[in-house]
């Protein structure tokens, strides 16, 4: 390829992103889901307000959908950012396509996730407990609780993502910088930039951070995503009490994190014209392939569960069966379709370049490891240990809208992201190009 | 207020046209430049001397030393400063230290690379010279730069500008500063 053709494409690359045809679909979607989040805004005031005593959550049920979806957002958020820091470090060509977008999700997703434990402590405002500082009362925070270990987790999570997001990001920025047309885009912009320079210095050194900021990523989203299943393992509910937890959540939480990605490479092919040559077939065939090879590790792992509580004493049999066909049976069975059956239509090739299938798959398996995580949190505990406290639980009113709200937060700042930064890394697309020309 | 001379600023129209000027500049004598690209160029850097090892080095040591204060933080406020003892077991409940002690030593791995990073870079600078070079703003789209400091032990302007000239650059800048 010569000099003047990667000109050109460079210059496509950066118009897409800032594209002036967004379209009555974008703001159609934006006005959507900016409506989910006042309900979200309005659902947290009624809960600071009255306390979490308006969720159906009571004894045996300490733990409902605000657990559940907490545990289903860091999953999705894990799953994203792991995938995104092994492609970095792999310097694999499906970066150039995916790792912007998928670094953006990943930052959503926490800080969605982040909204459920934060107000499932009921005095939302005094969540500084849990940091060590020297409090006049001279206590320290139980380090041995779980709870402790969630703020850590979170909060790395959310400085460690942002960082991996920012990092890559920085040489953009400054090309939108350079390109701005007014000059409160180029303030804006150049602000966030912090005087790149595109000197060949800046860049190893930018080279090397980015690296090491995604190796940090791969030991810190493995432990998250396990610590979060200690906190259900380290209690005494029969099906939780498990050391095959954490593989459970780190195995469903990337099929989940998968979904996502595949969800929103076949949004963004679907809506913003031109970017397929950026998310190309291949791209959408490899993601699809990975998610195919998830789903299927994810079935060993769910039959593994069945397995060892089929090995383990009358109170494991007892509460698996309650789960595979109980009350909440329907939960375990959508699962399962949705999480290991949906994607072996990934099996065929057209299917994986299909935007639709890529869509509709897409959901299937992020809504599939959503049963699951409330099959896990509201099966397991309807059976405690006193038959007098069995008693059956549903969601209430203001716990669906929080949930739904977090899922408008989530779109809100994704349709934002996609119209206002680059969803595919222009500086990555300049050196592949260069890299390839020079090949 | 005077105007004083910063350099010689070249511009190039490839990254290989880079690569040349940068290896012939070496090659001249010439110490204090520093290229601009709009992706990174290994071999430039390799032409420059960049040494980056000092990155990983100072990330490593972050992750040790922000893992074993976090450890020690939780041993001293559990065990030490105020021991609280929740269904007999021991104080010193290692197990129970660990997840805050790995994903504290990733914060301070990621935390370091990134901060290392813009130490050495002497980012956020938003004003800088280069910045007044014409057609500059094209360094982060698809053309290639090259700056020879005036305060180069070699540095005459005149030498620089024909040494790049020779070398296909296709705009020469005499890029002046206002001290």
């Amino acid at each position: 390829m010569t000099d003047s053709r990667v000109e050109r494409s460079a210059t496509e690359a950066a118009r897409i992103p800032l594209s002036p045809r967004y379209g009555r679909g974008w703001l159609a979607a934006l006005i959507a889901s900016v409506l989910m989040v006042l309900v979200l805004a309005y659902v947290i005031a009624e809960l600071v307000v009255a306390g979490i005593g308006i969720w159906g959550t009571n004894i045996p049920f300490v733990w409902g959908f605000d657990l559940s979806n907490y545990v289903w957002w860091i999953g999705l958020a894990n799953g994203c950012s792991l995938f995104a820091a092994i492609l970095v470090l792999r310097r694999h060509s499906l970066r150039t396509a995916i790792n912007r977008f998928a670094e953006g999700l990943a930052l959503f997703a926490v800080i969605c996730a982040a909204i459920f434990p934060l107000f499932h402590l009921g005095r939302p405002w005094l969540f500084y407990w849990t940091f060590p500082y020297p409090a006049t009362f001279q206590v320290w925070p139980q380090f041995r609780s779980p709870l402790t270990w969630d703020f850590w987790a979170i909060i790395t999570h959310l400085i460690v993502t942002t960082m991996l997001w920012y990092v890559g990001l920085l040489p953009d920025l400054a090309t939108l910088r350079d390109r701005a047309r007014t000059p409160v885009a180029r303030r804006v912009f150049g602000s966030f930039a912090l005087g790149w320079r595109s000197s060949v210095r800046h860049w190893a050194f930018h080279q090397r951070a980015y690296r090491l900021v995604a190796i940090a990523v791969i030991p810190l989203a493995l432990v998250i995503q396990s610590t979060v299943a200690f906190e259900f393992a380290i209690t005494l509910v029969p099906s939780w009490h498990e050391t095959r937890l954490p593989l459970h959540y780190v195995v469903s939480g990337l099929e989940s994190g998968l979904g996502l990605i595949l969800l929103a490479a076949a949004a963004l092919r679907g809506s913003l014209r031109g970017i397929d040559r950026f998310i190309d077939d291949e791209d959408m065939n490899l993601i699809g392939k990975l998610l195919l090879a998830n789903a299927l590790v994810a079935c060993l792992v769910y039959a593994g569960e069945v397995a060892s509580a089929l090995l383990a004493g009358p109170l494991m049999v007892e509460a698996i069966l309650n789960r595979l066909v109980g009350h909440y049976a329907g939960l375990y069975w959508g699962a399962i379709a949705l999480s290991v059956l949906l994607p072996q239509a990934l099996w065929s090739s057209r299917m994986r370049r299909s935007n639709p299938a890529g869509i509709l798959i897409g959901l299937g398996v992020i809504a599939g490891i959503w049963l699951d995580r409330l099959s896990i949190i509201v099966g397991g505990m309807q059976r405690d240990y006193l038959p007098s406290t069995w008693r059956i639980y549903a969601p209430t009113q203001p716990e669906w809208a929080l949930f739904l709200g977090s899922i408008g937060l989530f779109a809100a700042m994704f349709l934002l992201l996609m119209r206002f930064l680059p969803v595919v890394s222009m500086s990555e697309t300049r050196h592949d190009e260069y890299r390839e020309a020079s090949s | 207020m005077s105007r004083s001379d910063y350099g010689i600023v070249a511009e190039f129209a490839s990254a290989n046209g880079l690569l040349a000027a940068t290896r012939a500049a070496r090659d001249a004598g010439y110490r204090r430049l520093d290229a601009f690209a709009p992706f990174p160029l290994a071999d430039v850097s390799v032409v420059l001397g960049h040494r980056t090892a000092v990155v990983p080095l100072i990330a490593a040591t972050a992750a040790v030393v922000g893992g074993g204060l976090s450890y020690l933080a939780q041993y001293w406020m559990n065990a030490v400063d105020y021991p609280l003892n929740v269904g007999g077991r021991p104080l010193h409940s290692w197990p129970a230290f660990i997840p805050a002690t790995i994903i504290v030593s990733a914060l301070w791995l990621a935390a370091a690379a990134f901060l290392t990073m813009l130490f050495k870079c002497g980012l956020p600078r938003f004003s800088h010279p280069m910045f007044d070079v014409p057609g500059f703003e094209r360094a982060s789209d698809e053309r290639f730069f090259l700056w020879v400091s005036s305060e180069d032990p070699a540095y005459e302007p005149r030498d620089v500008a024909a040494l790049l000239q020779r070398q296909g650059a296709v705009a020469i800048t005499r890029l002046e500063v206002t001290r």
